[in-house]
C-alpha cells in the first residue's frame, strides 16, 4: 500500500477548512500549519486571477528530507508515510534544507496563542505532542488512520476537494482521478516522487 | 522576529522567490561558521602535514575543536551529537560529523604523544592515530560541498562544482593558515607555498566563475535569482566586499608588492585569503533559492 491524496483544485474554494482542521487535530503552535492554503493574485486588472494552492507534506517516495536526516529521525513509517521520531531529531535543519516544498516546521521555543495569559487546557493537551527544539510536520495523521478515518484535512474538506487513498491500487478512487484527469505532482523534476496530486482548475 | 519567520515563510510561499532561510540567518548563521572552521581545520592539518609544521597540526586541532563546539551550539544540547552519526548511508552531515569524530580523537592522540615526546609503543600508537586524523581529515574537507549539492531544489547548489569548491576553498584556507603561523613564528613562507596559494585561488575563481555561468545558462530561474542576489542583490556587498576585495584582491595585491615575503605581509595576506573564504562560504549559503512552488512543471502521471 502507497498511502496518497489528490487535491482538486476546481473544487477548491480557498476556504481554510483543512487548515483549519489540521491545526484543531494536531494542535500545531502558531504560526504553523501542517496543511496550508496558500493563495495570491495572478495577471493584472481585468484579467486577474487568485491562484489557491492547497499544499501538505508530499510523503515524498524518494524523500530527500529523510536522505539528508543525519539521525534517521526522518523516515518511512507504515504505508509510505514520510514521519518524525521526535525523540531521534537533533534539530539539525538538514531535512528543511532539503525538502523543495518547505513542508517542515522547527519548534524553536513553546508559545501560547494567548500571549501572557498562558496555555489554554487544550494547548497544554495538544502542546505535548511537539516538543520544543525539534522539527515537525504532516504525518497523513497517523492516529486517525489507525482508528480507521481519513486525515483530519480531508473529512473536513466541505467541497471534497481532497481525497485519500492507495495510489499503489490502480483501481482505488486517487489512482482512477489521476488517470482520467490528468493528476500532477508539484516538481516532479525534484526527483523526490511525491505522493500529492494535484487535479488542474 | 520569532514570529515574523511565518510571515516571511507565508510570503516566501506566495512568492516566486523563495531562498533558503534555515542555514544562514538567525541561529542558522552558527552553522556556516561551524562549516567554516572544521573547512579550515582540516586544510591546515593536510597542509601542516605536508610540510610538517607541528604548530599547523595545533591550530588545525584548535579550529577543528572550535568548529565542533560551534556545531553543538547550534544543535543546543551536546548530546544531539552522537545521533547526528546514524545514518551515513545516505547523510552526508551523518559522514561529516563521524570525520570529524575520527579527526578530533585521532589528531588529538597523535598531538599528545608527539608533543609529550614519548616513544616506544607510542610511536606505533601516533601512527595509528595520525591514520584515523588522515581519514577524518578527507572526510571533513570533503563532505561540506555535497551537504549542499545534495539540495536538488536549490539549483545553484546542486553543481557538480560545489563539492570541488568546498574543497579548494579547504585547502586555501589551510594554505592561508600555514602563511599566518608562518609568519608568527618569524618564518618566510617558502615560494612554493605562494605559489601553491596562487595555484589553488586560480583554480577556486575559475570553479566559482564556471558555477556562477552554469547557473546563468541553465535555464533555471531559481539558479538566476542566486547569481542576482551574490551580484547584484542582497548579498552584494558581502561578495564584493568580503570575497572578492578582503579575499582576492588584497592578497593579490599584496603578493605582487615587493615586500611581499615580509613575514607581516604574509600574515595579512594569510587572514585576509580566510577571511574572504568565510565571506565566499556565507555568500554561497545564503544565495541558496528553492524553485518557485507556483508554477509547478506539469506532468501527468498514472499511478
Ligand atoms: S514534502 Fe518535504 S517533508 Fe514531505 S516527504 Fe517530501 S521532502 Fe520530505
Ligand atoms: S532536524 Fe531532525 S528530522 Fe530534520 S534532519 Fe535534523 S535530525 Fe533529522
Amino acid at each position: 500500500m502507497r498511502l496518497g491524496m489528490v487535491i482538486d483544485l476546481k473544487r477548491c474554494m480557498g476556504c481554510y477548512g483543512c487548515q483549519m482542521s489540521c491545526k484543531a487535530e494536531n494542535g500545531t503552535p502558531p504560526g504553523v500549519f501542517f496543511a496550508r492554503v496558500i493563495k495570491r493574485e495572478e495577471g493584472t486588472y481585468p484579467t486577474m486571477r487568485r491562484k489557491l494552492l492547497p499544499v501538505l507534506c508530499n510523503h515524498c517516495t524518494d524523500a530527500p528530507c529523510v536522505k539528508a536526516c543525519p539521525t534517521g529521525a526522518s523516515h518511512y513509517a507504515e504505508n509510505g508515510i514520510v514521519d518524525i521520531d521526535q525523540d531521534m531529531c537533533v534539530g539539525c535543519h538538514a531535512c528543511m534544507v532539503a525538502c523543495p516544498y518547505n513542508n517542515r516546521y522547527f519548534n524553536d521555543e513553546r508559545r501560547n496563542y494567548f500571549g501572557d495569559e498562558g496555555p489554554t487546557p487544550y494547548e497544554m493537551e495538544r502542546s505535548e505532542r511537539h516538543p520544543v527544539g525539534v522539527v515537525m510536520k504532516c504525518n497523513f495523521c497517523r492516529p486517525r488512520l489507525a482508528e480507521g478515518k481519513d486525515p483530519a484535512c480531508v473529512a473536513n474538506c466541505p467541497a471534497k476537494a481532497r481525497i485519500f487513498g492507495d495510489l499503489a491500487d490502480p483501481n482505488s478512487d486517487v489512482s482512477v482521478l489521476i488517470k482520467d484527469r490528468g493528476g500532477y505532482t508539484l516538481h516532479p523534476e525534484a526527483g523526490t516522487s511525491p505522493n500529492v496530486y494535484y487535479l488542474p482548475e | 522576529m520569532k514570529d515574523n519567520r511565518y510571515e516571511q515563510l507565508i510570503a516566501d510561499l506566495r512568492s516566486d522567490y523563495r531562498p533558503q532561510r534555515e542555514w544562514g540567518e538567525g541561529r542558522g548563521i552558527l552553522m556556516v561558521i561551524g562549516h567554516f572552521l572544521v573547512g579550515v581545520a582540516g586544510g591546515t592539518w593536510l597542509m601542516a602535514s605536508i610540510y610538517g609544521v607541528i604548530y599547523g597540526l595545533m591550530v588545525a586541532y584548535v579550529l577543528a575543536a572550535l568548529g565542533a563546539l560551534v556545531h553543538l551550539m547550534f544543535l543546543g544540547r551536546p548530546e544531539r551529537a552522537i545521533k547526528m552519526m546514524r545514518h551515513v548511508r545516505t547523510s552526508w552531515i551523518s559522514r561529516g560529523f563521524v570525520g570529524l569524530t575520527l579527526f578530533l580523537i585521532g589528531g588529538g592522540i597523535y598531538l599528545a604523544i608527539t608533543l609529550l615526546g614519548l616513544t616506544g609503543i607510542w610511536r606505533a600508537l601516533a601512527v595509528a592515530a595520525n591514520v584515523m586524523a588522515g581519514i577524518g581529515t578527507i572526510a571533513i574537507i570533503g563532505y561540506m560541498g555535497f551537504c549542499y549539492t545534495a539540495s536538488k531544489a536549490i539549483p545553484f547548489w546542486h553543481s557538480p562544482l560545489h563539492p570541488a569548491i568546498y574543497i579548494a576553498f579547504a585547502i586555501r584556507g589551510g594554505i592561508a593558515a600555514l602563511l599566518v603561523i608562518g609568519a608568527a613564528s618569524g618564518q618566510l613562507a617558502s615560494d612554493w607555498l605562494l605559489q601553491m596559494w596562487t595555484g589553488v585561488t586560480a583554480l577556486v575563481t575559475l570553479f566559482f566563475a564556471l558555477e556562477i555561468q552554469g547557473a546563468l545558462s541553465s535555464g533555471n530561474i531559481a539558479a538566476k535569482w542566486s547569481v542576482r542576489d551574490l551580484l547584484a542583490g542582497r548579498l552584494a556587498f558581502s561578495f564584493y566586499g568580503g570575497t572578492l576585495l578582503l579575499g582576492l584582491i588584497v592578497p593579490v595585491l599584496l603578493l605582487t608588492n615587493s615586500a611581499s615575503n615580509s613575514p607581516v605581509v604574509m600574515a595579512i595576506l594569510g587572514v585576509a585569503s580566510v577571511s574572504g573564504d568565510f565571506f565566499m562560504k556565507l555568500s554561497t549559503v545564503k544565495a541558496g533559492v528553492y524553485v518557485p512552488l507556483f508554477s509547478p512543471a506539469r506532468r501527468s502521471h498514472a499511478s
